[in-house]
């Protein structure tokens, strides 16, 4: 497909050298080098002979272009000498006063206008030709419409638009300052790649005006303009009449529509995004806490996941492989040799009561049943049996939390008293847990829940506790955080540590505890 | 000897009812939700009733709450609790009524059939059995505490072992001493936890509840 696309471009690009070459010797041969022609069309063809094939591909539309602008010109251009004829004086255009004097203007006018619309046949014939081979039509005009109505695109705009506002300003054709002219377009083509957004706003803007600008002159009475004129059509310099202010019109309406069309794709966003008023700072910083939190949430799930996955492949899995193979070992001795046999089989029930103990263990590591069965109240208070240290619990809540909230704080409660037997060298630890509702720090929240749920853990033991220095504290903190929880840590050295956590948390249905 | 069996997965029931079977049970009945288990308790009275703690219709604790209601209108109702999993909190309160003729294990036990169903004889006959992994933690936990720490090592292993419903002919087959010398560890283990002699049955069960509620 490319490949075909290559050649197919080569060979327009080739049409296009020999059209350039025929121009050039007609164009001689009349005395007169109509430059800004030539140029443009040995543009397209060094475009469609050189470019990679993505930019051949849009040749056909450049063709379009270029010969719509040809028959554009001329048909301006004739207009303007017969103004000319009107009242001689001096003017631009590609044709000069000299022709249009002597006649030789008619038969130019009708060459342009020929060449122009052959390139304009070319064009419409390779897109919609039976082929269609260069320029797929897009699917979906509107979608490609905005693809390239992006902000860098619109701004390349601005030096184009700028440029031609700053000639007809000046002098119209006059007298063109070419070198304003250039700086401007340099000036604003580094605005547009630097700031695009910037770029494309100003452009947007100077098309606007260009088009207005270009309305205002090719309107006015010829009168008040005299010998100047700085509008539409570009290429005229002198007198105007009916005809021009219609042409001018036409040409200012085209702009103006485009420049109209622009505004809702450059100004107006930017505007919105501009005077948009400043967001609430206490929303911000509740997105950003969010956003953190649940990044964390979604890491720690992932690391227990893996967790688990690690366990029970290196725990009971492979226990259960061993056993398989126990079994299969004693089905083949169960004839030959028994008591071989019944040793095997007495090894895998051990290896059976092993894989269920390590199951047992993982279960507890993710959800322990207590908790399921009777809720974070009871939960701490098998907790606090098992742990090596005489612990006493003073818990009173009136209902139970949403499941993720009781094992956030069953976990941290776990990890706290783990740290006061490891590290506390205390004998005695107590648990508090009380449920607050209405608590201010649960209702002064942009979405307020009923209570506040507080946990204090504290022990006899030496204290100096640094929750910065450990990654348990640490992580207690951030599986609190989930949830709006926070953790304090307070641990003079010679104790006690006290370590408080508090969760903002509705309680639902009653109390289901027995004791 | 008559039973009830509370247990929610079939395959569990069935192969627990054949267990029992073959171990000269009757089998009163096999229920497998709590509701049914209470009915069937209030309506059989069984010598002993082999309950799950999770059934229906919750399945979190139900068959413990179902058999300790069941105790409380027919107190010394024999109940021996199977789990995945213990938990000295209801270790304690299957003990609190201090009746006895408790048991608590966890469901690997049925592997070795013969223990288990001594420990369904023993609750029946009004024993208090505790799985080995309650009495461990029990031991361990307990080593900074007080009437703990005055017992010898010999005493403690023999303390593990009547809490897990052992005989004194059975601690001392496992210990390799003489039944005698159990008698001796035994009174010895009374006398510091400070238990008043009574029956000793009893006693063996309030070591137990000593621990369980110090």
């Amino acid at each position: 497909m490319a490949e075909h696309l290559v050649a197919d471009g080569r060979r327009v690009g080739w049409f296009f050298a020999v059209l350039v070459a025929l121009v050039c010797a007609w164009n001689m041969r009349i005395g007169n080098v109509g430059w800004p022609v030539v140029l443009e069309v040995a543009a397209v063809a060094l475009v469609i002979l050189w470019a990679p094939p993505s930019v051949r591909r849009a040749a056909p539309v450049a063709l379009m272009l270029v010969g719509l602008t040809g028959i554009l010109l001329t048909l301006s251009d004739k207009l303007a000498s017969v103004a000319a004829q009107a009242a001689p004086g001096p003017r631009g255009g590609f044709v000069s006063a000299g022709d249009v004097v002597d006649g030789r203007a008619e038969a130019w006018h009708i060459v342009l206008l020929l060449q122009s619309m052959a390139l304009l046949a070319a064009g419409v014939w390779l897109i919609w030709g039976k082929d269609r081979r260069l320029l797929p039509v897009p699917a979906d005009p509107a979608a490609t419409l905005a693809r390239w109505a992006r902000p860098r695109t619109l701004a390349l705009l601005l030096p184009v638009a700028a440029a031609t506002l700053l000639l007809l300003v000046d002098h119209g054709g006059a007298h063109p300052d070419w070198a304003g002219a250039a700086l401007t377009a340099g000036l604003s083509l580094v605005v547009a790649w630097l700031f695009p957004a910037v770029g494309a706003d100003l452009a947007a803007v100077a098309v606007i005006v260009l088009a207005l600008w270009g309305t205002g002159d090719a309107t006015a009475p010829p009168a008040t303009i005299g010998a100047h004129n700085n509008g539409f059509p570009t290429v005229l310099t002198i007198g105007v009449d009916w005809r021009m202010a219609l042409l001018g019109s036409v040409e200012a309406g085209a702009i103006l529509a485009f420049g109209v069309w622009l505004v809702p794709r450059t100004i107006v966003p930017h505007a919105r995004s501009v005077l948009r008023p400043e967001p609430d700072p206490e929303l911000a910083g509740r997105v950003r806490q969010l956003t953190r939190t649940r990044a964390d949430a979604v890491d720690t799930a992932a690391a227990e996941l893996r967790r688990v996955e690690r366990d029970l492949h290196d725990g009971a899995q492979a226990r259960l492989v061993a056993l398989g193979m126990n079994l299969r070992a004693a089905e083949r001795l169960v004839a030959t040799s028994p008591e071989a046999a019944i040793a095997l089989i007495a090894e895998a029930r051990q290896t059976s009561s092993k894989a269920l103990t390590e199951l047992r263990d993982l279960v507890r590591g993710i959800y322990p049943p207590v908790l399921a069965d009777r809720g974070l109240a009871d939960a701490v208070r098998a907790l606090a049996l098992d742990t090596p240290l005489r612990v006493e619990t003073d818990i009173d809540l009136p209902g139970r939390a949403d499941a993720p909230v009781e094992s956030a704080c069953y976990f941290a409660v776990a990890e706290a008293l783990a740290n006061a037997v490891k590290h506390s060298g205390g004998r005695v630890a107590q648990i508090r847990i009380r449920f607050t509702p209405d608590h201010p720090r649960s209702r002064k929240r942009p979405d307020p829940v009923p209570g506040l749920l507080r946990i204090e853990v504290t022990d006899n033991g030496a204290g100096g506790a640094d929750p910065a220095r450990g990654t348990g504290l640490h992580g207690i903190e951030r599986r609190l955080a989930t949830f709006d929880g926070i953790l304090a840590v307070s641990s003079p050295p010679g104790g006690p540590t006290m370590i408080v956590m508090e969760v903002p948390c509705a309680l639902s249905s009653p109390k289901t505890s027995t004791s | 000897m008559r039973a009830v069996i509370a247990e929610d997965l079939y395959l569990l029931r069935e192969g627990l009812s054949r267990l029992l079977e073959a171990h000269d049970f009757e089998i009163a009945a096999a229920v497998d939700t709590a509701p049914g288990l209470l009915a069937a308790l209030l309506e059989h009275t069984p010598d002993v009733a082999v309950v799950d703690v999770r059934l229906p219709p919750t399945f979190t604790d139900d068959g413990l709450r179902a058999a300790l209601d069941a105790r409380r209108q027919l107190p010394g109702l024999p109940v021996l609790v199977l789990s995945q999993y213990v938990e000295q909190l209801y270790a304690r309160e299957l003990l609190a009524d201090q009746a006895g003729a408790v048991g608590y294990l966890l469901k690997d036990r049925v592997f070795n059939d013969d223990q288990f169903v001594d420990a369904i004889r023993a609750v029946a006959g009004g024993g208090t059995v505790m799985d080995s992994e309650v009495v461990s933690k029990l031991l361990g936990r307990r080593s900074r505490d007080e009437p703990i720490t005055r017992l010898t090592a010999r005493e403690r292993e023999v303390l593990e072992l009547m809490a897990e419903g052992r005989s004194n002919s059975a601690i001392a087959q496992r210990l390799y001493i003489s039944e005698k010398a159990v008698g001796k560890h035994s009174t010895n283990i009374f006398a510091k936890l400070d238990l008043a002699p009574s029956n000793d049955d009893n006693r063996r069960v309030l070591a137990v509840l000593a621990f369980l509620n110090s």
